[in-house]
């Protein structure tokens, strides 16, 4: 009887001081409800919860959130990949001229192979060279770019499989996008990685304390290579759904996504500096950009207003998110 | 106002200071005086109140009670800038030093020659910073950037920077632990000059050698007062460790060991690693705990580092139960059964800001996990267990580990490689920035993991810490084991005194005086 109280207690009591401690950390869900309410309010009358909008906003985040799972796991673990804009487009090009080489499988094979053929060189060069990833990733931002462009000739590369396209980003099952269950598997899959396995757990011991790590017989540079890997298979994946959902492959799909994918992570709130990541928090950070993105167009914002705005809100989330810290 | 007491030629007089740090008395009353061209040793044991004197002298710390005068005048306002600009000086290791920038440019750092319109004149620092050095005799060209330097080079553009800045009082505080011997004569030949000069210079090191070579007078603080001030030429070696060891009261008691140690655990042969050269043979048996001693850059941690997988070694093998094992990397080390607690537990430890119980989990995750889960359910006990066996306080197992106090801390970091369950269990200064119940506690469990039939090498620089735990001692200097203390021998220094505290007075003096003895 005895221990069952004090299971209880400690159980409470580690839930009651964890809120206090982290409710930061929480900011993210109680903003998301708050922006959410602000724009049915205001934007009710312009369709802003027409489930038309509300599903084309998951489309339009889908692949943010893909690639912030992959985001999270690369920040975690105390690096940074500035690279995944840049591979999805490269991606989207590789796998719409696989398909018409190679069909369906081909193509499939090919995007995937370019994620990982990207992340290898991004994690050889971070952890066998030793450049730092922040330098590796902005330099393959150039060359993935610039490569979707030679082999493209700067033009659209049309997909012409039906199949491709419905599974990959055009298609919905009932009412339901395949852009959100492909969201909903990596939010999933990312979220399990983190919390339950010993790679997640690893992950955040080498973002937390390389030095401790490595004195703990963590092969952090076998962590720090893997998690790279994974980042540019999300950012590959990412591409093959913008080709899908355009039924194209196009060298500038994913500009500046990396910018709103780490912007999701932080808000969400994983630590840039490493130690601390939330798969689930990523999402809703990706979410919540995609949700003001919607709401600023729906009030007849200008795109250059809409930048400002979008600017202000992120500063004031990660503002709060970190105050009095 | 003139000086209290006295001749006029001294450089510093402190009288009559003490000083305490929430109501714990650091100084109960230190008076202390350094004469103008003297370089004068301060000693003392670990805690003793040495570095809190020099936070005074250099305007750290305001003294609650007692006055400071330097060069004649008194140090009203207790700020590092006022002691500055007195003429105190304190010689960091190449702490102060921007290592990408050149030596002239950091002798003037922010008192930059600047010519026409204001702007930088690095041709003139670089003349000034010429004649400077030609002055006080080094030979260093200004143009070389810092991190170019040895670090003997370094302490000397310190120096430089020191006295361009019209220092007259430097403190170096143990100024050659990082110098190679031939930097070390070269550096004295330096402080000699300097001495000549009219400079003075206090020094604190734990070697005696250099002591006796270096200094005209030695003063020794004990629990915050000053028990001896003399010319180093009218005292010895064992009568200034007797005074900095004292009497000891309340430290560890050595226990007799009642396992009998069983067969051999580990057997180094001809140890060597690289970068620093260490050369070293030692065997450890089950059940017995070996003491490595030795002072700072002895090689005591390179060892510990080589054996764990941490540094590479160069030659000769490690056998654990008679098995010779190849350990190049961490994983393989612990995988062989050794486990290591580092040095530093802040850096290389913990991981601070992630909790208890992720910390005590991290070396053993893979063997809790099937096909990559983790079993919480098994992590959960494990964390359980280890709270409750070595008593951790903390409010919850998903605590930060920064917010526990060093022992508590030092405690998961014992829980985390206890959890290995290694047969050799190396400890590199395992009680340090610990409190002393905790550290009574810490000599406890090592014990009875030894008493398991484990092997354990504990390396410390306290004296009382090594004598408390270590079944026999190794000495070690320059890289290798120079002797072995057998335990009869330890017992064979306190032969003469059944009172407790006075024997490990004797002990630690004895210890202290082969440390000394094996440098020399």
């Amino acid at each position: 009887m005895n221990a069952k109280s004090e299971v209880i207690n400690e159980k409470s009591e580690t839930f009651i001081s964890r809120l206090k401690q982290d409710w930061r950390q929480y900011v993210i869900y109680a903003g998301f409800v708050v922006i959410f309410i602000f724009f049915s309010i205001t934007l009710g009358e312009k369709g802003f919860l027409d489930p038309n909008n509300l599903l084309n906003i998951v489309r339009q985040t889908a692949m943010i959130a893909i690639m912030a799972v992959g985001m999270t796991f690369v920040l975690s673990a105390g690096e940074i990949d500035l690279s995944v804009g840049a591979v999805a487009g490269m991606t989207s090009v590789t796998t719409a001229l696989a398909i018409s080489k190679f069909g369906l499988i081909g193509g499939i094979c090919g995007g995937l192979l370019t994620g990982i053929v990207v992340g290898m060189v991004n994690g050889l060069l971070a952890t066998r060279v030793g450049i730092p990833s922040f330098l590796v990733t902005l330099a393959m931002m150039g060359i993935a770019r610039g490569s979707a462009m030679w082999v493209s000739n700067t033009a659209a590369i049309p997909i012409l499989d039906k199949n491709y396209y419905f599974t990959f980003g055009s298609g919905n099952i009932g009412p339901v996008p395949v852009l959100l269950i492909w969201a909903l598997i990596a939010a999933v899959i990312g979220h399990i990685v983190l919390r339950k396995t010993s790679f997640g757990r690893k992950m955040l011991a080498t973002g937390g304390s390389e030095t401790a790590a490595r004195f703990t017989g963590i092969k952090t540079h076998n962590i720090k290579m893997q998690v790279l890997i994974i980042s540019s298979i999300t950012a590959a994946f990412a591409g093959m759904l913008y080709a899908g959902r355009l039924r194209s492959g196009r060298f500038q799909l994913g500009e500046g996504d990396e910018l709103s994918v780490i912007a999701a992570a932080v808000l969400g709130g994983t630590s840039l500096f490493g130690g601390f990541g939330s798969v689930v928090g990523s999402i809703m950070g990706a979410l919540m950009i995609g949700l003001i993105n919607n709401g600023l167009i729906l009030m007849g914002l200008e795109f250059s207003q809409q930048l400002i705005a979008r600017g202000v809100i992120i500063l004031l989330a990660v503002t709060v998110a970190r105050s009095r810290k | 106002m003139s000086q209290p007491e006295g001749p006029k030629d001294n450089a510093v007089v402190m009288t009559g200071i003490a000083k305490s740090f929430g109501g714990v008395a650091a100084l109960e009353h230190v008076d202390f005086s350094v004469r103008k061209g003297e370089i004068h040793a301060l000693l003392g044991g670990n805690g003793a109140g040495k570095s809190t004197v020099l936070k005074m002298l250099s305007g750290v710390h305001k003294p609650d009670k007692g006055e400071i005068w330097i060069n004649g005048v008194k140090l009203e306002e207790h700020t590092p800038e006022a002691a500055r600009r007195l003429g105190i000086a304190m010689i960091f290791q190449e702490m102060s030093l921007i290592p990408s920038l050149s030596v002239a440019q950091n002798i003037f750092l922010t008192r930059e020659p600047k010519g026409a319109m204001g702007l930088l004149d690095d041709g003139a620092a670089l003349k000034e910073a010429r004649v400077l050095l030609e002055k006080i005799g080094v030979d260093l060209d200004p143009r070389r950037r810092v991190d170019s330097l040895s670090s003997g080079q370094r302490q000397l553009t310190e120096i430089a920077k020191a006295l361009s800045q019209q220092a007259s009082v430097l403190i170096m505080d143990e100024p050659t632990s990082t110098l190679s011997s031939a930097e070390i004569d070269h550096m004295f030949g330096f402080l000699d000059r300097l001495k000549k000069s009219h400079a003075s210079i206090i020094y604190v090191s734990h070697r005696m050698e250099e002591i006796r070579r270096i200094s005209d007078r030695v003063t020794v603080i004990r629990n915050g007062r000053n028990v001896m001030t003399k010319a180093v030429a009218e005292t010895t070696l064992e009568a200034i460790v007797e005074e900095i060891v004292g009497r000891r009261v309340g430290a560890f008691e050595r226990q007799a060991r009642t396992t009998k140690p069983g067969a051999e655990v580990l057997r180094c042969v001809n140890l060597t690693a690289k970068p620093r050269p260490i050369e070293a043979s030692l065997t450890v048996r089950a059940g017995e705990i070996v003491g490595i001693a030795g002072l700072m850059g002895s090689g005591r941690t390179s060892l510990a580092k080589s054996m764990f997988g941490l540094q590479p070694i160069a030659s000769g093998e490690i056998r654990l139960k008679d098995k010779v094992v190849k350990i190049s990397t961490p994983p393989e080390a612990i995988e062989a059964g050794i486990a290591m607690i580092p040095e530093d537990r802040l850096t290389q430890g913990l991981v601070l800001q992630h909790s208890v119980a992720d910390n005590m989990t991290l070396p053993v995750i893979d063997r809790n996990s099937k096909f990559g889960f983790v079993d919480e359910a098994k992590e959960k006990a494990l964390v359980a267990q280890y709270i409750k066996q070595l008593r951790v306080k903390t409010a919850s197992p998903q605590k930060a580990v920064r917010t526990l106090s060093g022992g508590n801390a030092q405690k998961v970091v014992l829980a985390k490689w206890l959890a290995t369950d290694p047969l050799l269990l190396i400890l590199d200064e395992p009680t340090a920035g610990v409190d002393i119940g905790s550290k009574t506690e810490i000599v406890e469990i090592v014990r009875e993991f030894a008493d398991r039939g484990r092997g354990v090498l504990v390396i410390s620089s306290e004296p009382a810490e090594l004598l408390a735990l270590s079944d026999r001692i190794l000495l070690m200097a320059g890289g290798r084991v120079a002797r072995e203390i057998s335990s009869v021998e330890i017992e064979a220094w306190a032969a003469n005194s059944t009172d407790t505290a006075h024997r490990i007075s004797l002990m630690e003096t004895g210890l202290q005086v082969a440390i000394q003895e094996a440098n020399s």
